[in-house]
């Protein structure tokens, strides 16, 4: 018995030990300056701001691990880094930033959990994170509870302030967006008739199915086909079948999907012989689409928020990138990465422009936003709008490569 | 089973202990550490009454969380008020958009109550029906089986839009979980388990876990006490799935899912198929390492460690202590007082 124990204890500490090596050779963890004997958590960014001066606390909250950390962890990067950034200029009024992480583990109890954590533990003044809905309505209602700020890096869904509350903002676009750029955009290239799939199993990729479908019925197109797969499906051919036995084949196929499912469906498409034009929305904005699906990748496009590319992107994204690669070894993964970054940006500067910490003078702050320019587009909150107005960029797969096809704003846009 | 009075004194004063706690626990205002204790009362109630169909019976259900997906959703359809039943789900059928759960007498929901109390009803009816049939099969088979029952309410919840709203986040609902409802429910369940595990139902129970073709032969049936355990775990499952629901108040049926049933699976089996204390204890390990592994991993960025350590503990323990923590056996908190003690009633409670 008492070997068996030791057994254990020396398979744990060997487990322990192991995860700390295999962590610590993780190009994504921070430098080492935080102390371990810290009890909850630790600056993300090291304090080269003031050190005197009370930092400003803010609450990061992140699927760092689970499905969505594929979004996540680009997005909690590059809020770091921007964290990082606005210290080594001065801090925010002479006060050092103090960016707070949590990994929310993408379970919702945990996420909830979290949120309780930054109001009370950590005594945040204000919360960012988070790139999909779930996770925001989870941990939304404590913050608004709690009256202070919260906005999300990357849900696009342009529900949620109204679902969470007057306290709630999104730094990106919202679905309902994205989808008019997408129908307004395959419209007037390839046709006005198209096949709609989408993934039932993700509100997501429900909503951008819906709104597609208005704008693009509205704006005199036609749906030939429209079909669904569950999530994570991995085998889309009865998906296929259908699509081969129309008649005629579509102007092109919009089809709404996770990250994790863009590389195996475009690939299967292509497979089978079904090369038309293929428009998506930002859940397509993966290196995996490209690695997964190669070459079958050609002629896709999709809707996002910035195009993170060294060359094409814009002069901010160029030097986002070079400072991302800097601080991580890589460049960005994803647009969700500029998302993070822009995000820690608008608080900080909506902080400046309120000149406290106060909550109502925050919120007004935030709410005055006008013209911000991040690198993912202008933001400003118009008419008591908690959702920016900003710009779609539709990227063009070629040759295996991200190229920037054209920045749209929608003619119209469906209501949320 | 006659009731001893020492015994039932022990129960009381646990129960005191308990309440004293939970009442210095709500003066705090920490919501942060209610949630905590919220969540370990939510998962003890899971794990009991997975360990009463699982551990005694020895039948590997895997579809439990079936069962509180059902409870979550049912709960939160009645509870619903009327405004967001109305925008949220339009389609709902007369008879359905018109009820609603959310009244008080005094400061008393009693509307979330008698939801969650015919969620619960209505589940352990389907228990009922499913247990029939599944109830006939053994060993890994059930297991696979009852995976297929927790696929199935994933698929009908997914495609149910007008009573679920599909794959949407099924959001506002009213946040009535609170640490007392919470740990009412998990002391009543720990009771009934309790009970039911040292009553001749209990005995048959384990008699037909331990050797089917024995307890057959003396004429134990099989079915009978499978049957009450898998319904009785379903009712107190549906019941944590509504107190879940309006804890989370926002939900999807991804949620209700293999990471859910992994957890709570590696609860039973760290504190031991079969003793109730050992759940109680598994919860209570898990949570805590959870939480110190989370504080740990934000400390030195190691994110992920968490989900790491658990799976590994539990590959450690399937390897070295089969029988978990205390296997079958109890802590005899309720015969402490007995003279004799400790000593006499541990003897009694290893059967």
């Amino acid at each position: 018995m008492k070997i068996r124990l030791l057994v254990f204890a020396l398979g744990l500490i060997g487990v322990l030990l192991l995860a700390a090596c295999g962590g610590a050779a993780q190009p994504t963890s921070a430098p080492p300056t935080a102390a371990p004997t810290q009890p909850t958590a630790v600056p993300a960014a090291p304090t080269s701001a003031p050190a005197s001066a009370e930092p400003i606390k803010i609450g990061g909250g992140f699927a760092l691990t689970g499905d969505e950390s594929v979004l996540d962890l680009p997005a909690a990067n590059g809020a770091k880094l921007a964290a990082k950034e606005i210290n080594a200029a001065e801090g925010i009024n002479g006060r050092p930033v103090e960016l707070i992480v949590h990994d929310s583990q993408y379970k919702m109890d945990v996420t909830a959990q979290i949120c309780k954590q930054f109001v009370e533990q950590d005594k945040v003044i204000a919360v960012i994170g988070f790139t999909d809905t779930d996770s925001v309505l989870a941990c939304g209602p404590t913050i608004q509870k709690a009256g202070l700020p919260f906005i999300t890096a990357g849900a696009t869904s342009p529900k949620i302030p109204t679902q969470v509350g007057d306290k709630t903002y999104l730094a990106c676009f919202g679905d309902n967006v994205q989808a008019a750029v997408g129908a307004e955009y395959g419209a007037s290239k390839f046709g006005k008739t198209a096949y709609l799939l989408w993934d039932k199993g993700v509100e997501y990729t429900t909503l951008l199915a819906d709104y597609f479908k208005k704008r693009f019925t509205e704006n005199g197109g036609t749906i030939v086909l429209e079909d669904q797969y569950d999530d994570k499906a991995t085998d889309f051919s009865a998906q296929i079948a259908k699509v081969k036995a129309l008649p005629k084949q579509p102007d092109f196929y919009f089809i709404s999907a996770m990250p994790y499912n863009v590389g195996p469906v475009v690939k299967q498409f292509r497979d089978a012989g079904l090369t038309g034009p293929i428009i998506g929305g930002d859940g397509y904005d993966t290196p995996d689409i490209v690695s997964v699906a190669g070459k079958a990748a050609d002629n896709v496009y999709f809707t996002t928020h910035a195009l993170i590319d060294a060359q094409g992107g814009t002069e901010g994204i160029k030097k986002f990138i070079a400072a991302y690669n800097k601080e991580y070894g890589h460049d960005p993964e994803n647009a969700f990465a500029a998302l993070g970054y822009d995000t820690m940006y608008l608080i900080a500067d909506a902080i400046k422009r309120a000149g406290s910490t106060d909550a109502a003078a925050l919120l007004k702050a935030i709410q005055d936003t006008k013209d911000y320019p991040g690198i993912t587009g202008k933001i400003s909150f118009p008419d008591g709008a908690h959702v920016p107005q900003k710009g779609v960029t539709v990227i063009a797969i070629k040759d295996g490569k991200f190229t920037l096809g054209v920045e749209m704003v929608p003619e119209k846009v469906p209501a949320p | 089973m006659k009731i001893n009075h020492s015994r039932l004194w022990s129960w009381l004063v646990a129960i005191l202990i308990l309440a004293v706690v939970l009442a210095l626990l709500q003066a705090s205002g920490q919501a942060f550490w209610q949630g905590i204790v919220i969540n370990v009362g939510i998962f003890i109630i899971l794990t009991v009454s997975l360990n009463l169909s699982n551990g005694f019976t020895g039948v590997f259900s895997l579809g439990q969380i079936g069962f509180m997906a059902l409870g979550a959703y049912g709960s939160a359809i009645l509870t619903l008020p009327l405004r967001e039943k109305a925008e949220y789900l339009p389609r709902l059928p007369a008879w359905l958009a018109g009820v609603h759960f959310d009244f008080f007498v005094g400061p008393f929901p009693l509307g979330f109550m008698l939801a969650t109390l015919i969620a619960a009803l209505l589940v352990a009816l389907v228990a009922l029906l499913v247990g029939l049939v599944l109830m006939r099969l053994s060993g890994h088979f059930v297991a696979v089986a009852t995976l297929g029952f927790l696929v199935i309410v994933r698929v009908i919840l997914f495609n149910a839009d007008d009573f679920t709203r599909g794959s949407r986040t099924f959001s506002n609902v009213t946040p009535y979980t609170d640490l007392w409802w919470v740990w009412v429910w998990a002391v009543l369940a720990i009771y009934v388990v309790w009970r039911i595990k040292f009553s001749s139902f209990g005995r048959t129970m384990f008699a037909q876990r331990e050797d089917r073709a024995a307890a057959q032969a003396i004429g134990i049936a099989t079915m009978p006490p499978r049957l009450l355990a898998f319904v009785v775990s379903a009712f107190f499952t549906a019941v944590a799935g509504s107190l879940y629901a309006h804890f989370i108040t926002s939900f999807s049926p991804t949620v209700f899912y293999f990471d859910l049933t992994f957890r709570v699976v590696t609860m039973l089996v760290l504190g031991g198929m079969g003793s109730v204390s050992g759940s109680v204890i598994g919860v209570l390990l898990v949570m805590a390492l959870a939480e110190i592994l989370r504080r740990i991993e934000d400390v030195n960025q190691l994110y992920g460690l968490s989900g790491v350590v658990l799976a590994v503990i539990f590959i450690l323990i399937i390897v070295f202590r089969r029988e978990g923590l205390l296997g079958s056996r109890e802590i005899p908190f309720d015969r402490l007082w007995q003279k004799g003690g400790a000593n006499q009633s541990a003897v009694i409670s290893e059967q």
